[in-house]
Formats: C-alpha cells, structure tokens, sequence
C-alpha cells in the first residue's frame, strides 16, 4: 500500500513537473512569402475551408485548442502537427518545386475526395473541419484547375 | 516523509524550470540547417547572379525534358533505374511487398548517388527531382497497393525526367498507359518491349503502348 501511494506521488511529480518544459508553438504573426496565398490567388471559400479543415497540422499557424496546454497531450499534437507540415505545408507551398506542387495538388484531391484528410481522429474533436460535399467538389475543381495551370 | 515530498517537487519544478531558459537562448536546430544550407547555395552559385540562375533554371528544365535521351550514356543512374524497375515489376505483378522493397533500394539508390559529377545546373534539377522521388519512393514503402499505384505515376515522370536530365547506359522503352492518370494518361519505362501494365496490373495488364525507345 504505501508502495502504491509512493508510486502514485512520483508519478504526480513528474505529471507536475513536465508542464514546466516549453513547447514550441506552431504560430507565427506574419504570414509567410512563401504561403500558398501568396503564390497563386485562392478563392475565397477554398480559403475558408482549408482555414477551418486543414492548416491546423498543414501550416505554420495552428489555432490551438484548450486541451494543448496540458502535456504530454500537447507533444502528441506538437508531433502530429510536425508530420503533418513535413508531409504538406500551405505556408510553404509557394517555394516548392513546380513538380512537387503537381504532385501535392493531386494528392490533396485524391485524399479530400477519398475522405482521408481532414483525419477522422480531428474531425471527431473539430466538427467544423468535416468537409461537406460540395466543400470536396470545390476543392477538387480548385486542385486539377490549378494543377492544369502549373506549367 | 511528506516533506521531503515536498522538497522533491519543488527541486524537480526548479530543475525543469532552468532547463527551460536554457533551452530558449539556444538556436533551434532547425536555424541552424537553413543556415548551413545558406552557405552551400551561396558557394554553388558564385560564378553568378543567384536570381539569374534560378530563373535559367526553369527554363532549362523544360527544354531538357525534349532532348532525346538516347544520345547521353550514363552508367550512374543504373541502380536508381534498377530500383525503379523493381517497383515497376512489383506492380504489375500485383506484389504490394516487393514494390515496397522496391521504394527502399530506391532510397538508398539516391543516397549512394554521387552528386560531385553533376554541373550546376544538373544539380539543381536533379535535387528537385530526387526531392520528389524520395517522396514518392517513402509513400510506396508505407502505402496499400492503390496509393503505390498513384505515387508510382508521379515516380515515373520523375525517373523520366532523370534519365532525359542524366541519361542511362540501359535500354528502356517509354510507355503510356491512356486509361491511368484518371483519364489524362500516363506513362511509364519499362526494359522489356512487350506492354505488361503497371498501374492496373492483372486487371488490364494489356492496356498501354509504347511512344519511345531510350538506347
């Protein structure tokens, strides 16, 4: 018993003690030259969509939720965010090559319409970010117009 | 007891809470690299103007992709070709294993590469077509059999680019598939003449035909 309670105390010291260490925060004042819409001109509602469904883990700006400031929950999403920019970054999308644009274009596309991003594990806890149907449609135009007109 | 509890919690909380500042002072290591990388690009380019180049860059790209490969002779690019092909067989076999397989010798095939030999130039797009095939090269090692098929697509153009960049010592045949690429169609190499289709598989193993020789 008092072995459990000693068990139980260390674990409340360290559960303490790590909220003290920082975490770097994906969030940056300035939008960047490099951000898509800076690149090419975004219509407004794929703008709308891709701020409420995409660019918390696919851009360098998350709108954090309040659960964030609790670790280690906060270095789950910090490394989930991490894969996520390293896989597709919208704040960047403006200095990647024009091959690596085609490529990221189509696959934006194929995973809206295939319903795998936005994540079902996101949209479970963000329910604005679900997309609708016609959200998917938009953005597939959007995707294969531009992709058409990357040269 | 309960006070050295204590002691332990507040000592811990100070020990991390030093850390912290310790940490923000440093430069983060991602800085860092950009830093280095800065410095590489500013040595690449000291012959000339950094904007002039990257914009004759673009050019020079396109104009690469119609020079007939036939004409340069490359044993370099062999074991990235040999990977590709890999991938490729894999894929018509239906063979989700072996394509991954395929995707990690590709990975090291482009890790091994020796870039020294390449001009300025040939540097810049080949890092951009290697940036891109290792993307796809990663997703076919992680992905189900569709998805591989999609990153094979882009894999081909990439591996098409090189060789009309580089040029190979091997004998391929440049081939199209008019039903992949949703419609739009696409293209594959293939070391064999007889068409056995890579983005179907068994389910259309005919389909294609092929536009070019290389070699």
């Amino acid at each position: 018993m008092r072995l459990i309670k000693k068990l139980l105390l260390i674990l409340l010291v360290v559960l303490v003690g790590i909220q003290f260490i920082p975490t770097k925060r994906n969030q940056n004042q300035q939008i960047s030259e490099s951000d898509i819409s800076k690149t090419f001109t975004l219509p407004a509602e794929i703008q709308t969509i891709f701020k409420n469904s995409c660019y918390d883990c696919h851009s360098n700006n998350t709108n954090y939720p309040w659960y964030n400031k609790i670790k280690p929950v906060s270095w789950l999403l910090e490394n989930h965010i991490k894969k996520g920019k390293k896989e597709l970054n919208f704040s960047e999308f403006g200095s990647y090559s024009k091959r690596k644009q085609k490529n990221k274009l189509k696959s934006i596309k194929n995973q809206v319409i295939d319903d795998e991003m936005p994540m079902f594990t996101y949209t479970l806890i963000h329910k604005k970010a679900k997309l609708t149907e016609s959200d998917k449609k938009l953005i597939k135009n959007w995707a294969v117009r531009l992709m058409d007109s990357i040269k | 007891m309960k006070k050295t509890i204590y002691v332990l919690v507040l000592s811990a909380l100070f020990l991390t809470a030093c850390k912290n500042d310790k940490k923000q002072t440093e430069p983060s290591s991602g800085n860092k690299q950009s830093k280095e990388m800065n410095i590489k690009e500013a040595d690449g380019h000291d012959h000339g103007d950094h904007d002039h180049d990257a914009t004759m860059g673009e050019n020079s790209s396109k104009e690469k992709r119609n020079i007939d490969a036939t004409t340069q002779k490359n044993n370099a690019t062999s074991t990235i070709i040999d990977s590709y092909l890999q991938i490729k067989n894999a894929l018509v076999n239906d063979n989700k294993d072996e394509a991954a397989k395929g995707g990690n010798m590709m990975l090291t095939a482009f890790s091994n590469f020796d870039m020294s030999k390449l001009s300025e130039t040939q540097h810049k797009e080949y890092m951009e077509i290697i940036e891109d095939a290792k993307e796809q090269a990663e997703h076919i090692i992680k992905s189900p059999i569709d998805h591989q098929r999609e990153h094979f697509e882009n894999l081909s153009v990439d591996i098409n680019d090189l060789i009309s960049l580089l040029g190979t010592s091997k004998t391929l045949y440049q081939n199209k598939c008019p039903m992949a690429g949703e419609g739009k169609g696409a293209i594959w190499l293939s070391e064999y003449k007889e068409i056995k289709n890579p983005f179907f598989g068994s389910k259309m193993i005919k389909c294609g035909s092929v536009q070019k020789q290389i070699n």
